[in-house]
């Protein structure tokens, strides 16, 4: 059973991603782990591709646990916004570690800085998990307001995007937004699956 | 050229903006801070006198390194007074930046001098000036600059420099004889200026700003307890310049960066 929602969770991410610029995923809490788990497999699936990946829901450190041998071409690098301010000190060459998830145009900048020391040619992926993790820590009007620079500075440079957010923890206004600046919404339900 | 009432400028070649109406060359000294050349219409006008304000850790003295060796790699030579910390101490944290090149210093390409070093070889008190060692001292800075013919300058900081005159009128006088001095060199110079936090003031004496062509003001802003950098361009003589409230990062790897500041009530 769980095989068959991750597959077809990562087939829907992968249709959606190859035509759309810009991914919205919004999901039950109870999907998250599953949604994770193709999302990584998805990425450890397309080793010539560059992906960025911003955790503000777990920390790097539990991540790797559970994932680490997905890491393995390379591919994905790491933003994690909530280890520092959990008062976890871990160093990684493969991840940035940011000092708190308030500090939101520090999380704009290493986006940025992770993929300006990529080659042009190379497919680029952002993933932001996520934006309904990030309420935890801002309010509504400034998570909309960085969510709004972050999209327009990926649509320029050509970056594609994945945004996830979870259901239980969603504010209106951030799903305006994300309705907004994605191209495609993707609701997470078992019987769609 | 003026559009909708803002100057508009070209960029037409390495560091150099044309006016359009005037036909006048700016040319113009690289921060080395993309961001903030960007904000700067291409850099500082060259010979300007800058007024680099913030508290203590605002990243006054991180930006004015970043500055000379940005500078120092293109081929401008450039010397840091420090009147605040010793050598050993700046050198040291320096070497924690990426963008710090020890290679630079040991060519002289950038050098670092301590004013009270200086003091003590002119035989003057390093913690109380008269005027006449306020003069002398004023003196050797120009010699210093000349002798070395640097292209930039940087004292660190003025506030320390003018604590040690007895009155404010010696105070006042100094500066403005500093303010001469620099205006007779083609020397683009940043001068810190110490000012106690969450205070908008530019100045310790008040009278530092009047000298200076430019003034960058670095804050912060508190968010849920946490504390963003933040860097604003306030005046700037000879440039259209952006006057917009930027985040500001110092980080090992980049030295400083800015990005947008989110500006959402919270």
């Amino acid at each position: 059973m769980g095989n068959t929602i991750i597959d077809g969770l990562k087939e829907r991410i992968s249709n959606a991603i190859s035509v759309n610029q810009s991914v919205g995923i919004m999901l039950p809490g109870n999907n998250y782990s599953d949604l994770t788990q193709a999302l990584f497999e998805f990425m450890n699936s397309k080793p010539k591709t560059a992906w960025v990946y911003v955790t503000i829901t777990n920390p790097y450190g539990s991540i790797e646990k559970k994932f680490g041998d997905m890491f393995d071409k390379g591919n994905i690098r790491f933003i994690d916004g909530i280890s520092r301010a959990a008062g976890i000190y871990e160093i990684n060459p493969n991840c940035v570690f940011i000092e708190s998830p308030s500090q939101l145009e520090k999380i704009l900048l290493e986006i940025m800085n992770a993929f300006r020391d990529l080659e042009n040619n190379i497919q680029k992926y952002l993933v932001i998990d996520s934006l309904s993790s990030l309420l935890t820590y801002n309010d509504v009007s400034l998570v909309t307001e960085f969510f709004t620079h972050l999209s327009n500075r990926t649509k320029l440079e050509d970056i594609h995007s994945i945004s996830l957010s979870i259901e239980e923890e969603m504010e209106e206004n951030i799903s305006k937004i994300l309705y907004l600046k994605s191209n495609k919404i993707i609701k997470v339900r078992e019987s769609f699956i | 050229m003026v559009e909708d009432g803002v100057y508009v400028y070209n960029e037409t070649h390495e560091g150099k903006n044309v006016d359009k109406e005037s036909g006048t060359l700016h040319e113009k000294c690289k921060t080395g801070i993309e961001e903030l050349d960007r904000k700067l219409g291409g850099g500082i006008p060259v010979g300007n006198s800058v007024l680099m304000v913030g508290s203590s850790g605002s990243g006054k003295t991180t930006l004015s390194m970043q500055f000379l060796i940005d500078g120092a790699r293109h081929g401008e030579r450039g010397v840091f007074f420090t009147i605040t910390e010793p050598l050993f101490k700046l050198i040291k944290n320096m070497e924690n930046f990426n963008f710090y090149d020890k290679k630079l210093i040991e060519e002289g390409k950038v050098n670092i001098i301590d004013l009270r070093i200086i003091s003590d070889r002119l035989g003057l008190d390093t913690e109380k000036y008269t005027v006449d060692d306020a003069n002398a001292l004023l003196d050797v800075l120009k010699d210093i600059a000349d002798e070395l013919n640097v292209k930039r300058l940087v004292i660190d900081s003025i506030t320390a420099l003018c604590y040690r005159l007895q009155s404010k009128e010696m105070i006042r006088n100094f500066i403005f004889k500093l303010g001469a001095s620099l205006a007779s060199t083609d020397c683009t110079t940043i001068l810190t200026s110490e000012v106690p936090p969450n205070e908008i003031k530019y100045s310790q004496y008040g009278t530092e700003e009047f000298i200076a062509d430019g003034i960058i003001f670095l804050g912060d802003v508190n968010r849920r307890g946490d504390i963003i950098r933040t860097l604003q361009i306030i005046k700037m003589r000879g440039t259209a310049h952006s006057r917009t409230k930027s985040a500001m990062s110092i980080s090992s790897k980049n030295g400083i960066e800015l990005a947008p500041l989110l500006k959402s009530r919270e």
